[in-house]
């Protein structure tokens, strides 16, 4: 393995454990940082004005003091983490913030984050819950609104050159974060879950032409480990929402599993998407982040006479990477207090043992005081799918 | 008697007017009727409150079966538990909303035994023929309750409905965008009508559609002037019997039945102020209901906040209307787009004030109105455990509103032109429980957070003095 790979390594770990360090050091030579919430902002837009879309994170080891003071606890704790991290002062660097209309908890409290911050710009998009022609036609008008809204703040028009230009750079990135999972393949995979998850996750909190270059890195240190550091073990997927701490992922592997493949906001959900190149851009990007991006909160019409099509049209997508990472079982992971997902559980699982793949449900609060209560069940889940 | 309805009798509810303590049997009678319907052959519809195509069921002679309705009926009579557990049984978390957890235990229930549950409240809720899915911009249950329950019945057919508003933002306008948001809205409502049409074999009369819009823009007008009439001092009504009224305003819009009600309602009031009778008689603190659903199950803690001599003159729970005059609809004979330009203003009414005030918002905007012209002493909220919809931002907005009414003097323009101090402070309480599930609820703990209010109002009044 040559240095600069191994390095590679070293540098997804660090970044990892100090979320926002490279933002920080860019914000000091003068770059400029909107940080944003969920899959359902299109990234590209913010490139293209001159911007570094960053992901806001949370921190399951952080307890939730600040943010408390101010907005309710019924809300989706995973996002009441990155609101109180925001008040600490952890993303004092984002100068702008971008929240989509994903679920009630982000809607909700939108005025909440804006005020609460005082940052200088924000803006809330407005996505429809249906995936019709009308719906498609609204969300792109909605797009537009934002590129015009973001385009006044930054005190330029944003030119279909530099989206075009964004959405290559995208694309690109995408592609080399499949190229990671290619590595899951193998039995024992060449790279555990909580490793990909590091990487993938680190990814979003950069500039995407140096996370690019980190996946090259990556992919490169990978590709020279000639035997894999794991061991065979049961293929587990892991199905949910916005999974951006891994330990879950190391809870599932130290109880004796490899985590191989998942159905994550920060993961396949969001990362295998690519956005069209052909026509124009703000169509093909509408399409992609309405249609393509396929979250419980967009609601997609029953297709076909039975049920059991009605969940293949829904869900196909476990279906085929439970089929491609040769998936032994599902951990089906959701938040408390998550509508979207939550009126989606029994469906996801009806649809999981049409295809016969054992499904565990956890339902947890995105602390870290959670760890024991989980592993004693996903231990007696592996013991039983063992 | 059963000893169901010797229950009812004996814990029935104090209402101050005669129009609210009608209620209960009226939802008795619109709950049956869907019984009736069912019989008859008439077409079933799931649907959500303040859907605003109350006009397009009612004009193709569809019978509602309001889901949230029934759910409520279930929480007042303290009978949720039940169809909460069963729901939780089948992997629904106990976090996600009770009204859509009640009714998919209930529906699951009923399904499964092919006839009504045991002792359903209120004879139960029939099987409906389709459901009509709401994807307005706030309530993801709303979103995905009918998709979920569909698992159970898969042969309902689901009409799923966008009605969007953009939220408010300093650098916008809602004019620069107000015209794509029409054209969406309206062409989901177009949707809405093929999609009955399909079901029910019969085609929309868009002349009697119109009628009912009429109806409903003359009934918004009626209710706005008779809640007005709540300003009096002393209040002639309060939020314990608007939580009744609010029946009419969201099951019964676009009925002649629901316009009557409100004419009566307003004659009453009327006629108690002329009598200067309140809510209670002697009046000490004058609250506002600023924020959350109500728990259907503790309806009684409003006659205890009475008790202590505090009335609620008015509320933002169930108050979705204003004066006509106020949106100013464009000019169109198009009834869609009537309906599609009235959800729109509605919605974004208070932006305009929110702009005239750095830091505010258009629902403290809306509060402060209300504190202002009905002479509020104080705030109460409800914090619902399982709906994020109507309860998440509350503590934020008394946060600004204490921005606002300070516990200290402030120096304020008077009618005389000249500035003079004053001080207004506005105590608040948020209470917590829930919309349906008991389970969440402590008589004892709630009423003594209430005592405590209550003396925190007086030292306040004691203090102003």
């Amino acid at each position: 393995m040559n240095e600069k790979n191994s390095n590679s390594m070293a540098r997804v770990e660090r970044y990892y454990q100090d979320y926002g360090l490279r933002a920080r050091e860019l914000k000091e030579e003068g770059k400029r940082f909107i940080g944003y919430f969920c899959s359902f902002v299109p990234v590209e837009i913010i490139n293209a004005a001159g911007f570094f879309p960053f992901r806001l994170r949370g921190d399951v080891h952080e307890p939730i003091t600040k943010g408390d003071t101010q907005l309710e606890t019924i809300a989706c704790p995973f996002m009441r983490s990155c609101f109180d991290l925001s008040l600490k002062g952890m993303y004092d660097f984002c100068e702008g913030l971008v929240i989509p209309h994903a679920c009630d908890s982000m809607t909700r409290t939108y005025s909440v984050w804006r005020y609460s911050l005082g940052l200088p710009y924000s803006h809330f998009i407005n996505i429809p819950h249906g995936v019709s022609e009308p719906a498609l036609e609204f969300f792109k008008a909605e797009l537009n609104t934002f590129r015009k809204s973001l385009g006044r703040y930054a005190g330029r028009d944003i030119p279909d050159g530099d989206l075009v230009e964004a959405i290559e750079l995208y694309n690109k990135n995408r592609k080399k974060a499949r190229a990671l999972y290619e590595l899951r393949k193998a039995d024992p995979p060449l790279i555990s879950g909580s490793e990909a998850s590091r990487v993938l996750t680190v990814a979003m909190s950069l500039p995407v032409t140096e996370a690019n270059a980190l996946f090259d890195d990556v992919l490169a240190a990978l590709r020279d480990r000639e035997v894999s550091p794991l061991q065979k073990a049961p293929r587990i997927m892991v199905d949910g929402a916005c999974i951006d701490n891994i330990d879950v992922f190391k809870l599932i592997e130290d109880s004796g599993a490899n985590v191989v493949a998942d159905n994550l906001c920060i993961g396949t959900r969001d990362y295998w998407l690519h956005v069209s190149t052909e026509g124009d851009p703000m169509d093909a990007l509408s399409r992609r982040y309405l249609d393509k991006l396929n979250c419980p909160r967009t609601y997609r019409d029953k297709v076909g006479e039975t049920y059991e099509e009605d969940l293949e049209s829904r869900f196909g997508t476990m279906g085929a990477l439970s089929r491609e990472f040769k998936v032994d079982g599902v951990i089906l992971y959701v938040y408390k207090y998550c509508d979207p997902f939550g009126f989606e559980v029994p469906a996801r699982k009806a649809y999981l043992d049409s295809l016969n793949i054992p499904v565990l449900y956890l339902e947890d609060e995105y602390s870290a005081g959670t760890i024991g209560r989980l592993r004693t069940r996903i231990q007696a889940f592996l013991e039983m799918i063992g | 008697m059963a000893e169901e309805e010797k229950r009812e009798k004996r814990e029935k509810r104090r209402t101050a007017t005669k129009a609210a303590a009608m209620i209960g049997p009226m939802v008795k009678e619109f709950i049956g009727a869907t019984h009736r319907a069912k019989q008859e052959g008439k077409k079933l519809a799931f649907t959500f409150i303040c859907c605003f195509y109350e006009e397009i069921i009612r004009a193709m002679d569809i019978v509602p079966v309001w889901t949230e309705n029934f759910a409520g009926i279930c929480g007042a009579k303290r009978d949720a538990e039940r169809f909460l557990a069963r729901a939780e049984s089948l992997d629904f978390s106990r976090s996600l909303c009770t009204y859509a957890l009640c009714g998919i235990g209930f529906d699951q229930w009923r399904e499964e035994l092919g006839e009504m549950p045991p002792d359903p409240p209120w004879g139960g809720q029939p099987r409906p023929d389709f459901m009509l899915s709401s994807g307005q911009i706030l309530c993801d249950p709303r979103n995905k309750w009918y998709q979920a329950v569909q698992q159970f019945m898969p042969d309902v057919p689901i009409y799923h409905l966008g009605m969007p508003w953009p939220l408010y933002e300093d650098d916008i306008e809602v004019s620069e965008v107000e015209d794509y948001y029409i054209k969406y809205i309206v062409s989901e409502l177009r949707g809405l009508i093929k999609f009955l049409e399909r079901q029910t074999q019969r085609k929309m009369d868009y002349d009697r559609l119109s009628e009912l819009v009429d109806l409903s823009e003359r009934t918004w007008n009626l209710i706005w002037e008779t809640y007005e009439l709540r300003r009096a001092v002393p209040t002639p009504m309060g939020t314990g019997d608007a939580m009744n009224t609010m029946v009419p305003l969201v099951f019964m819009m676009a009925t002649q039945e629901g316009y009557h009600f409100f004419v009566e309602l307003n004659k009453e009031l009327k006629e108690k102020i002329a009598r200067k009778e309140g809510v209670i008689e002697d009046e000490k603190y004058r609250l506002i209901w600023g924020g959350g659903l109500p728990s259907w199950f503790a309806l009684k803690d409003f006659n205890y906040f009475n008790s202590k001599g505090a009335v609620f003159p008015v509320e933002t729970t169930y108050r979705l209307i204003e004066p006509m005059y106020r949106l100013n609809i464009p000019e169109t004979n198009d009834p869609l787009e009537r309906l599609a330009y009235r959800w729109f203003r509605y919605w974004t009414y208070w932006y305009d004030k929110a702009k005239k005030r750095p830091g505010s918002e258009p629902d403290v905007e809306r509060l402060i109105q209300y504190i202002e012209d009905y002479k509020i002493d104080g705030v109460v909220m409800h914090e619902a455990f399982s709906c994020r919809t109507w309860h998440l931002g509350l503590i934020w907005q008394l946060n600004q509103l204490n921005k606002i009414y300070k516990p200290i003097p402030v120096l304020v323009l008077g009618p005389n032109g000249k500035k003079r101090e004053e001080k207004r402070e506005l105590p608040s309480l948020i209470l917590e429980s829930d919309i349906v599930d008991i389970s969440s609820y402590s008589e004892v703990d709630t009423r003594n957070q209430i005592d405590a209010f209550i003396e925190t109002l007086d030292s306040v009044k004691k203090q102003g003095v």
